[in-house]
């Protein structure tokens, strides 16, 4: 049998299985989440074992004689001394090595990166020079750049800091501007929610399209067999009588 | 109980359904409603066609299958149009369970145009360490990956001529469904080694990409199915992105119809409560 289709049939077998909790949890939803589980770990191990430990330790050092390299590997295997009780003390410096340079590399860079390039960002000009004839002040909401943007943005961000300024009380005037910060944060949240409903249901599209695909007599009909299969099981499971429960010895 | 009670306690299979037909009707039966194009997909697109024959693409393809729905079609989308501008695809992923799906959807797309492996594209897989990759290629590139993927030097492979690290990359693209992503290639790439950067990802993590996209630390943001869809308009070559795209209007129809009869359940019961407590 070509492995395309058998992939066909393992691909729809899982997805009905996963679907299937839609309806209520059941054993064939538990297998699919445990091959899941199981495949992506196994998966991830043997992909890393092959690239880091023969294709970046092994062959460079044994065939290409590249020595220098035992250096990071006695670090790695420094961190496997937290197994040994006595010896634990050594992974430490293994760590306080990964914590220093990775520190090190992030923290400049996340403050030029995020910090730095957004308040640059936020503090643009609000009226812009046209020419040598004076300023302007554009007013399409559409253009990020705009400088009505600019100002709503000025005002969004100021408004949020103060809400999330608790040293005074938010009453008087800085209750009008708390409240602002509150508006825009929950525009903020409606934007990530919206988005966030477009990515799920795009994975549902993603995953119908290929049942689709996959009912196709090339494949032999996965979907519409396996179809039939798990809704036969959840039927034969749902008539069956609930175990009774075991008898409370205390 | 009265009927806005009985709605509003109504079995969560019900609506599970009302998505799901309204999601599969218009796969069955697409209507082909107008794909408008946004800026941020255009940054992408008009970047890549600005490009001269045989610039250095990088695309880095930083998710897993879980999140193929959404990303694969922009991969897709972009080696079409980075093929047919006969760049010099260089492909890579930081994300381990990525990697064979990577390998496949880059060999299926260079066969489809008539590529050459280690000529027009290469394929380097995975290299461990997450961001420090990004630091390492940008000063050696060889050093982060001596081979490809399928284990031939990455030194003296025609498609890397002259390509010593990320600097003498043209444009690279991150395609990204969480971190490492378009911010670790951002923080840890461009701002340091100076390249141009595009982005793709999930809807999830779009809303936090774009603070990048309006300070211009990166030129085009393609997010999520929509984004596809957009992008393979813009390349003239529909495919699975697209053809979602009713189902994906469809579905967003169908809850915000639900939010708002919900609201109307929700103070037609509260209304109701409180004429009781004031005839109580």
């Amino acid at each position: 049998m070509d492995a395309t289709v058998i992939g066909a049939w393992v691909a729809t077998g899982l997805t009905l299985f996963i679907f299937s909790f839609l309806y209520k949890d059941n054993p064939l939803f538990k297998l699919a989440e445990h091959l899941y589980v199981g495949v992506s770990v196994g998966y991830t191990i043997v992909k890393a074992y092959d690239t880091v430990i023969v294709h970046l330790i092994v062959k460079p050092i044994f065939e290409q004689g590249e020595i220098a390299l035992f250096v990071p590997v006695a670090i790695g295997m420094l961190m496997l001394t937290r197994y040994v009780p006595k010896a634990a003390w050594l992974s430490r410096y293994a760590f306080a090595f990964i914590v220093g340079v990775g520190s090190g590399l992030a923290i400049p860079r996340t403050i030029s990166s995020f910090i730095l390039k957004q308040i640059e960002d936020t503090v643009r000009p609000l009226l812009s020079i046209a020419g040598g004839d004076g300023v302007i002040f554009s007013m399409n909401l559409l253009n990020p750049a705009s400088n009505l943007n600019a100002i709503i943005i000025l005002i969004g961000v100021s408004s949020v800091l103060f809400y999330f300024f608790f040293s005074i009380e938010h009453s008087g005037p800085g209750k009008v501007v708390a409240r602002t910060g509150v508006l825009f944060l929950m525009i903020a949240f409606g934007a990530a929610f919206g988005y966030t409903v477009m990515a799920r249901m795009s994975l549902l599209i993603g995953r119908l399209t290929d049942l689709i695909e996959f009912s196709d007599t090339s494949y032999g009909r996965p979907t519409l067999w396996l179809l039939i299969l798990t809704v036969g099981v959840l039927v034969v499971l749902s008539r069956r009588k609930p175990q009774s429960e075991p008898p409370d010895l205390h | 109980m009265t009927f806005s009670e009985r709605m509003l306690k109504i079995d969560r299979r019900i609506i599970f359904a009302v998505i799901g037909v309204c999601t599969l009707l218009p796969l069955l039966y697409p209507v082909g409603l107008p794909i408008k194009i946004s800026p941020e997909v255009r940054g992408v697109y008009d970047y890549m066609e600005a490009l001269p024959e045989r610039s250095v693409f990088l695309l880095s393809i930083d998710f897993d299958p879980a999140s193929k729905p959404e990303l694969h079609p922009q991969a897709i989308a972009l080696l079409r149009h980075a093929f047919r501008k006969n760049f010099r695809v260089v492909a890579m992923t930081l994300w381990v369970s990525g990697t064979g799906m990577a390998d496949q959807l880059l060999t299926q797309v260079a066969q489809e145009m008539g590529k050459e492996k280690g000529k027009d594209y290469v394929f380097l897989g995975w290299s461990p360490g997450g961001t420090a990759v990004i630091i390492n290629m940008g000063q050696d590139l060889y050093q982060s990956f001596p081979s490809d993927y399928s284990g031939n030097p990455t030194k003296g492979q025609p498609v890397l001529d002259g390509v010593q690290s990320l600097k003498d990359v043209n444009y690279a693209i991150s395609l990204a469904a969480g971190n490492p992503g378009v911010e670790a290639w951002y923080v840890f790439g461009k701002d340091k080694y100076k390249f141009e950067l595009g982005g793709g990802c999930t809807g999830v993590i779009a809303p936090g990409l774009y603070p990048l996209l309006r300070s211009g630390q990166i030129n085009g943001l393609i997010g999520g199915l929509r984004g596809a869809a957009e992008y393979e308009s813009l390349i003239g070559k529909k495919g699975r992105a697209v053809a979602g795209m009713d189902a994906q209007s469809a579905t967003h129809m169908a809850i915000i119809m639900l939010v708002i009869i919900c609201n109307l359940f929700y103070f037609s019961q509260r209304r109701a409560s409180k004429q009781q407590h004031q005839i109580g």
